[in-house]
């Protein structure tokens, strides 16, 4: 059998649903490509009064937070120490390098001279929030990169890059948290410049605190969900105690960015907050059901034990989330009278984004072992007697 | 950016008097003139106004806005001419990624096309809407005025002031708003008493002069300070902000490992095991 065969037999055992999602991801390519050979103008509803559109508001400034996961869990499992809920890391991080990876890819397909991407890293312009966050993308982008490599090796027993990663994992997820901060405020930051565009209910100076207050709410209900999901359908061991874990935190958070975006709406915005009736309705569903009704779900006991209602609640976070970063990417920044919607193709693009990311999820959950990671066997200190601590018990995992 | 520490008094500046413009769009081809820009389709009373083409773009770097009016009971045409505004702390310079914009000392804000990543934060960024995009290529750039950098750098004058019989002066930028108060002074019940573009957006190199209200005539109201100032308030943070974070995770988790290490010696202790006895 040629490898070819080989891999065409693989696919023909797939479940109905992961090739739908192949499908997709080849019409996002052809759609593409269609972009490269017939221009932005043509295959987008893009123009000079409305220069960014959905591949910004949906594959940038959205999938950054929705892949906040990583950092957020990486924080708390391994600065904090609560080590119970170490088996949710490594799907985090394949989900976090997946949506790094592909808010890359969104982000290429939407820069005019793609080809020149790297003079981001030649030109520097440190005034330019822009500049920060395509040089954290590409440095988080390695780290997760780094960090996901770990079960790649495993898989394969390569056992000198493991314990290399695992000599450097500590610095990598001080890293990855430090660097996930900046660019998630600066994504704020953005729309900071857009002083008579962005509307007020969206526009204050504290948007890049409530951008970053957002993604960890976002990165912990994307957790919750995920593990649910991959529970119910990919077979995989029931978290739903470490869940419930995340679940309490998971209050706080919002309550903290409920009250920076009070506070900020009522003592530091300037200019009318109800002139647009449509952008009223938006902001109010926005905090009504993505951030005020999950808040009251998840305070209840009741709740965060119910594995359904749960999700539910980190499904509603994740919603208000998409809604907020379209609100103030794409929605707000409508001057009166003018109307953007994206084209077919900007749409179908997005959904190959989206259907990539399942996709090689359910494909690399497949593969390697990320699920089948067992934290007991592995030690996470510092070894600061440095080769002793190693030889004496810390790669048992390589082993493994 | 270069344009801190820049004395703005200096570097050159147009002033419209729009009372003076007859309407006659010589500066406009001019500009297609000098920067050899493609002609437009011609079709009529598509903009907000009866003047053509509708909209700057990527091939109309300035234009004169037609505006109908009613003055006492009569109908009457007011004029503007829409450009860059060049200004002195430009929001299109202070966003890009790679620096393609560029405060010149001499006045004009400069693009540079080989530089540019089509990214179009400039775009967005601008407080008037200048930045335009060559939709119709598959790897399009930026197009805006250049302020005729190329003649100014020369000592000439922008092409569409050289063209212009009345309406347009172009000096050092204290002399023209000096120049435009005097003409305000000189008939107060001609001019509007505002001067748009001494203060917008921190000053701009465009100064203008009108008889009507600058909302009648469709200029926008934009913020007094300097717009990269505001995003610059957040991002000055970003060095302290990326060092406290990364200490105080490292210290956190040294700490909680450390208290995790010396419990697992302890137990290694007891057991009798060092691992330091095995090396
Ligand atoms: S008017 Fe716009 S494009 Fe011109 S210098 Fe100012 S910010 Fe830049
Ligand atoms: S489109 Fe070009 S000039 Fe404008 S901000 Fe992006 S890189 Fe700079
Ligand atoms: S300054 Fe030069 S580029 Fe700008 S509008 Fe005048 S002629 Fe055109």
């Amino acid at each position: 059998m040629t490898a070819a065969k080989i891999i065409v037999n693989e696919i023909k055992g797939y479940h109905r649903f992961v090739k739908f999602l192949i499908v997709l991801v080849a019409l996002g390519a052809l759609a593409s490509l269609a972009r490269f050979v017939f221009g932005l103008g043509v295959t987008t509803n893009l123009n000079d009064t409305f220069p960014w559109g959905l591949w910004i508001s949906f594959d940038v400034v959205t999938a950054v937070p929705l892949a906040a996961g990583a950092f957020t869990l990486g924080a708390i499992v391994h600065c904090f120490h609560i080590k119970k809920l170490e088996p949710l890391v490594r799907p985090a991080i394949v989900t976090g390098f997946l949506g790094y990876s592909l808010v890359c890819v969104g982000l290429l397909l939407d820069l005019g001279q793609p080809q020149r991407c790297w003079h981001t890293m030649v030109y520097w312009n440190p005034h330019s929030p822009m500049f920060e966050v395509s040089m954290c993308i590409a440095a988080y982008t390695t780290v997760l990169f780094l960090e996901f490599l770990s079960p790649v090796c495993e898989k394969f027993g390569y056992h000198v890059p493991l314990r290399l990663l695992r000599t450097i994992e500590m610095p990598l997820v001080v890293a990855a948290a430090s660097i996930s901060t900046l660019h998630q405020s600066s994504l704020g930051t953005f729309f900071l410049i857009a002083v008579d565009k962005l509307h007020s209910l969206w526009y204050n100076p504290l948007l890049p605190l409530l951008f970053w207050l957002s993604a960890m709410c976002a990165g912990i209900s994307i957790i919750i969900v995920e593990a649910t999901m991959s529970h119910k359908y990919m077979g995989q061991p029931d978290e739903s105690e470490l869940l419930e874990t995340l679940a309490k935190i998971l209050p706080w958070v919002i309550t903290v960015y409920l009250t920076v975006k009070v506070f900020s709406l009522v003592a530091l915005t300037q200019g009318p907050l109800f002139n647009r009736p449509g952008l009223l309705v938006l902001f109010v569903v926005e905090v009504a059901v993505g951030v005020l009704l999950p808040l009251v779900m998840l305070m209840n006991g009741n709740v965060r034990e119910n594995n359904r209602l749960r999700a539910t609640a980190a499904w509603l976070v994740i919603a208000g989330v998409i809604l907020n970063r379209f609100n103030v990417s794409m929605f707000g920044m409508e001057a009166p009278g003018t109307f953007y919607y994206p084209s077919f193709l900007e749409s179908v693009v997005t959904i190959g984004i989206i259907a990539a990311h399942i996709l090689f999820f359910v494909l690399i959950a497949k593969y390697f072992p990320i699920f089948e990671h067992h934290p007991e066997t592995v030690d996470y200190s510092i070894p600061d007697h440095f080769r002793k601590t190693e030889k004496g018990h810390a790669h048992g995992a390589a082993k493994a | 950016m270069s344009s801190e520490n820049q004395d703005f008094n200096k570097s050159k500046a147009f002033l419209i008097d729009m009372t003076k413009c007859t309407g006659c769009r010589g500066c406009q081809v001019a500009c297609k003139q000098w920067n050899q820009l493609g002609a437009e389709k011609t079709e009529f009373f598509t903009g907000e106004g009866y003047q053509n083409p509708p909209l700057m773009s990527e091939y109309t770097f300035t234009r004169i806005k037609f505006r109908d009016y009613e003055k006492n009971g009569q109908n009457e045409f007011a004029f503007y001419k829409e450009m860059c505004m060049h200004c002195n702390e430009p929001a299109c310079a202070s966003v890009c990624p790679v620096g393609a914009f560029k405060k010149t000392k001499e006045g004009p804000v400069t693009y540079d096309a080989e530089r540019c990543i089509g990214c179009r934060f400039c775009m967005v960024a601008c407080p008037f809407g200048v930045p335009k995009y060559e939709w119709s290529k598959a790897l399009p750039l930026v197009r805006k005025c250049t302020g005729c950098y190329s003649r100014v750098k020369e000592g000439l004058k922008p092409a569409c002031a050289t063209t212009c019989v009345s309406a347009i002066t172009y000096g050092n930028r204290e002399e023209m708003i000096k120049e435009a108060n005097k003409r305000i002074a000189a008939r107060p019940e001609k001019y509007l008493k505002k001067l748009y573009g001494s203060e917008e957006a921190g000053g701009t190199s465009v100064i203008y002069l009108t008889a009507l209200p600058f909302d009648e005539l469709g200029f926008k109201p934009v913020t007094k300070r300097p717009l990269p100032s505001y995003t610059w308030q957040a991002l000055r943070l970003v060095p302290g902000i990326f060092l406290t974070v990364g200490s105080s995770l490292s210290l956190l988790s040294w700490f909680n490992h450390r208290k995790e290490r010396i419990a697992k010696e302890e137990e290694q202790r007891k057991s009798g095991a060092t691992p330091k006895e095995e090396s």
